[in-house]
């Protein structure tokens, strides 16, 4: 018979104190893409081109990198070194602000009722990788139960929806009916890249599109799958204890 | 791969059934238009590798295979939905892909037997996927699969991007085993344009595919662990998978190892720093692995739940062509890393097979295969590499085919490029190869087995659905 308790004893504690404190993902790993000030518009040009999902854009001799649309393959800073820095900043969350609303009463029914967030996901289209970035919110590296949220079976009984992956044909409506289903307040979390943007789907004939042109969403999580430390900031963010560092608008 | 002969499809087809008489594997059936012709590209595994006969549709329905041979169902119902490509003699009239009519899923007639939806949303946090299920009570009667939800035609996406950048649209087909998917398509490319790749990045392309499969075997044994109700040994569990995602992330920059292999090699010098990373982390990945697994192979309660749940027979695995776990499981050889094609080819001692057929062996090929995951991976780091020079696109059209062992098993690609562009991909997932499979495990089962069962085959509906 195996010792669970003991060896998780003698494991000791492996959670993350963020959000409480700053936590830092690798050197190398690929966050938040941003464009070097004052480089050379023929070098942003260059890493445009070469974004599979068109996330810099340059207009009028200004860049701008859209995090929503990014799917941190590299490519744009491989090419152009001098123009694109993907940092490993994680923090990616984008606040689309209309719904600041939803997010505050939702805030102050917690406080008042002393209550945790519920969880529901559905995917959408998913790629299959973000639906297990979210199951690692729940192993003890980042343990989300600290930090009042759980998962629910039951749409009656959600706060917060996670929706993965693009929306495709045969998935709108099932999306819409659990959206439905769901008690006021509620928030609207798109989690990855393609449920953030429809990232390189945008163009495809099988596809609705992003999520938030089937459901008001309140907070982006773009990331190709996020990690899960990314998530954590995406919903915190969603119930309102922090504020984006990026915002919309929805494109 | 052996350069295929067009014939008319009938005498296609009559091949096809010749080569499975004669010990062979179906393993897939690409629909392609080229120059005004419609063609099928039926291709079976051989002793030697992948085997492709090239029939031209003609005027009039198409014999079907799967008449006699199950695992060409979903292979033609597909080109059937699809492309409207006309059969005869598919046993299966119901449409393989939505919209799909719940009437037409009822097959029982007794009154108290009744038909239950179950899904495509489902409780916790799962892909998109439905079965149709009638039951009497608390067991499965019949289950039928209802799926591609997920259909994202990222095959045409492919045939809309340039060469260079394709790889990127193969980490899409499953984020969650992108290393094997973007190699997979990048060794077809490879084949197509006779592209050589150097024996460094080829070695660091197998250390990405095992790191792979061990995330994505203790995946499946952590959901197993949960299902089990073994929370602490489901979470210890899912502990030593996100090591490995620590891992790659600290290698590659992503914690699936995506944006890390190009067609022709790898990005940078990959395997320099999987050496480096690996020799400060590989250590303690691997203790924490395979201590959880001996855990919960201690766990009697586990075990129980395990032990004769979902069962099948030899036959059926056979019949249907079946490939990795759920095949290894039931003493069906499968594994791709046994033929040449890979660096390191693994002997017929090493494959991990076991004879049971049920939960418990599926569970058991797993652990196995994560312990000589390491081994392989250490190899593969270790290994002196002669210095062989890449070389460079040599033509700039032709068709390619290749596989590679995925953490789910057999992965296919096709590809057909022209001119520097690709005109045709298809994929042959693992997933798509075993979920047939997985309903006629269900009756004689009860509904708290289901769960049981789906991890214990450990598929992905997003390469299922592509």
């Amino acid at each position: 018979m195996s010792n669970w308790l003991g060896r998780g004893l003698r494991r000791g504690v492996l959670t993350t104190r963020y959000p409480f404190d700053e936590a830092e993902m690798p050197e190398r790993y690929r966050g938040r893409v941003r464009l070097v000030e004052g480089a050379p518009t023929h070098a942003v040009l260059r890493a445009a081109s070469v974004c599979l999902s068109n996330a810099i854009e340059v207009q009028n001799e200004s860049g701008h990198a859209r995090m929503s649309r990014c799917f941190q393959c590299g490519a744009c800073e491989r090419e152009a070194p001098e123009a694109v820095h993907v940092s490993n900043d994680f923090e990616v969350a984008i606040s689309d602000g209309e719904a600041d609303a939803a997010r505050h009463r939702l805030r102050e029914r917690m406080r008042s009722l002393g209550r945790s967030f519920m969880i529901r996901h559905v995917d959408a289209g998913s790629d299959a990788s973000c639906e297990q970035e979210i199951q690692a919110l729940f192993n003890p590296f980042y343990d989300i139960n600290r930090l009042g949220f759980f998962l629910t079976a039951a749409p009656r009984h959600a706060d917060v929806l996670l929706v993965t992956g693009v929306v495709t044909h045969a998935m709108a409506a099932p999306l819409r009916e659990t959206y439905a289903a769901m008690p006021d307040p509620r928030v609207v979390v798109a989690v990855g890249t393609a449920a953030c943007s429809g990232s390189i789907f945008l163009t495809g004939r099988d596809v609705v599109g992003p999520v938030h042109e089937v459901l008001p969403v309140d907070v982006r999580i773009p990331g190709a799958p996020p990690s899960p430390l990314s998530i954590i900031n995406g919903l915190w963010i969603a119930v309102g204890r922090a504020t984006a560092h990026l915002a919309g608008p929805r494109r | 791969m052996i350069g295929a002969q067009r014939m008319t499809v009938r005498a296609a087809v009559e091949g096809v059934r010749a080569a499975l008489a004669a010990g062979g594997r179906f393993v897939a059936a690409f629909y392609e238009e080229q120059d005004d012709a419609r063609l099928i590209r039926y291709v079976i595994a051989g002793k030697t590798g992948l085997v492709e006969l090239i029939g031209i549709i003609e005027n009039g329905p198409t014999p079907a295979l799967s008449a006699d041979i199950p695992a060409a169902d979903w292979a033609e119902r597909e080109i059937r939905d699809r492309f409207g490509v006309e059969f005869s003699g598919i046993p299966e009239t119901r449409r393989l892909l939505p919209p799909c009519d719940p009437a037409s899923y009822r097959r029982s007639a007794a009154p108290e037997v009744s038909t239950v939806l179950y899904g495509p949303v489902r409780s916790g946090i799962v892909e998109s996927a439905r079965w149709v299920i009638e039951t009497a009570g608390e067991d499965f009667i019949a289950v039928y699969p209802s799926m591609f939800f997920k259909h994202r035609g990222l095959e045409h996406l492919f045939t809309t991007v340039d060469l260079g950048r394709a790889t990127y649209v193969a980490e899409h087909v499953s984020g969650a085993t992108a290393a094997s998917h973007a190699i997979c398509f990048s060794l077809a490319v490879e084949r197509a344009l006779g592209i050589r790749v150097a024996d460094a990045d080829r070695a660091a392309r197998l250390v990405l595919i095992e790191l792979e499969r061990i995330h994505q075997h203790l995946d499946a044994l952590a959901k197993l662990a949960d299902d089990g109700s073994l929370a602490v040994g489901a979470a210890q569990t899912f502990a030593a998978k996100e090591r490995v995602h620590r891992l790659l992330a600290e290698a590659t920059g992503n914690r699936f190892s995506r944006g890390a292999v190009r067609i022709g090699g790898a990005y940078g010098d990959l395997l320099a720093t999987l050496r480096d990373v690996c020799a400060r982390r590989l250590d303690e990945v691997e203790r924490e692995a395979t201590s959880v697994v001996d855990g919960l192979f201690g766990t009697q309660s586990l075990l129980d739940r395990l032990i004769g749940t979902g069962k099948l027979s030899r036959e059926l695995v056979t019949n249907y062509g079946a490939v990795g776990p759920v095949a290894r499981g039931n003493g069906v050889s499968s594994d791709v890393r046994m033929t040449a094609d890979v660096l390191f080819s693994i002997g017929e001692g090493d494959e991990a097979l076991e004879e049971d057929g049920d939960a418990f062996a599926r569970a058991r090929v797993r652990a196995n295969e994560i312990r000589r995951a390491f081994f392989i991976v250490r190899d593969a780091l270790n290994a002196d590499l002669a210095t062989a020079t890449p070389s460079y696109a040599a033509q700039r059209s032709g068709v390619g085919l290749a596989r590679v062992e995925s953490p789910q098993g057999e992965l296919v690609y096709f590809v057909r490029v022209v001119d520097g562009r690709l005109a045709r991909v298809a994929i042959r997932s693992a997933s798509f190869a075993n979920w047939p499979l997985f309903v006629h495990t269900l009756p004689g089962n009860i509904f708290t087995d289901f769960s049981f069962i789906e991890h214990s085959f450990g598929l992905i509906q997003a390469e299922t659905d592509r």
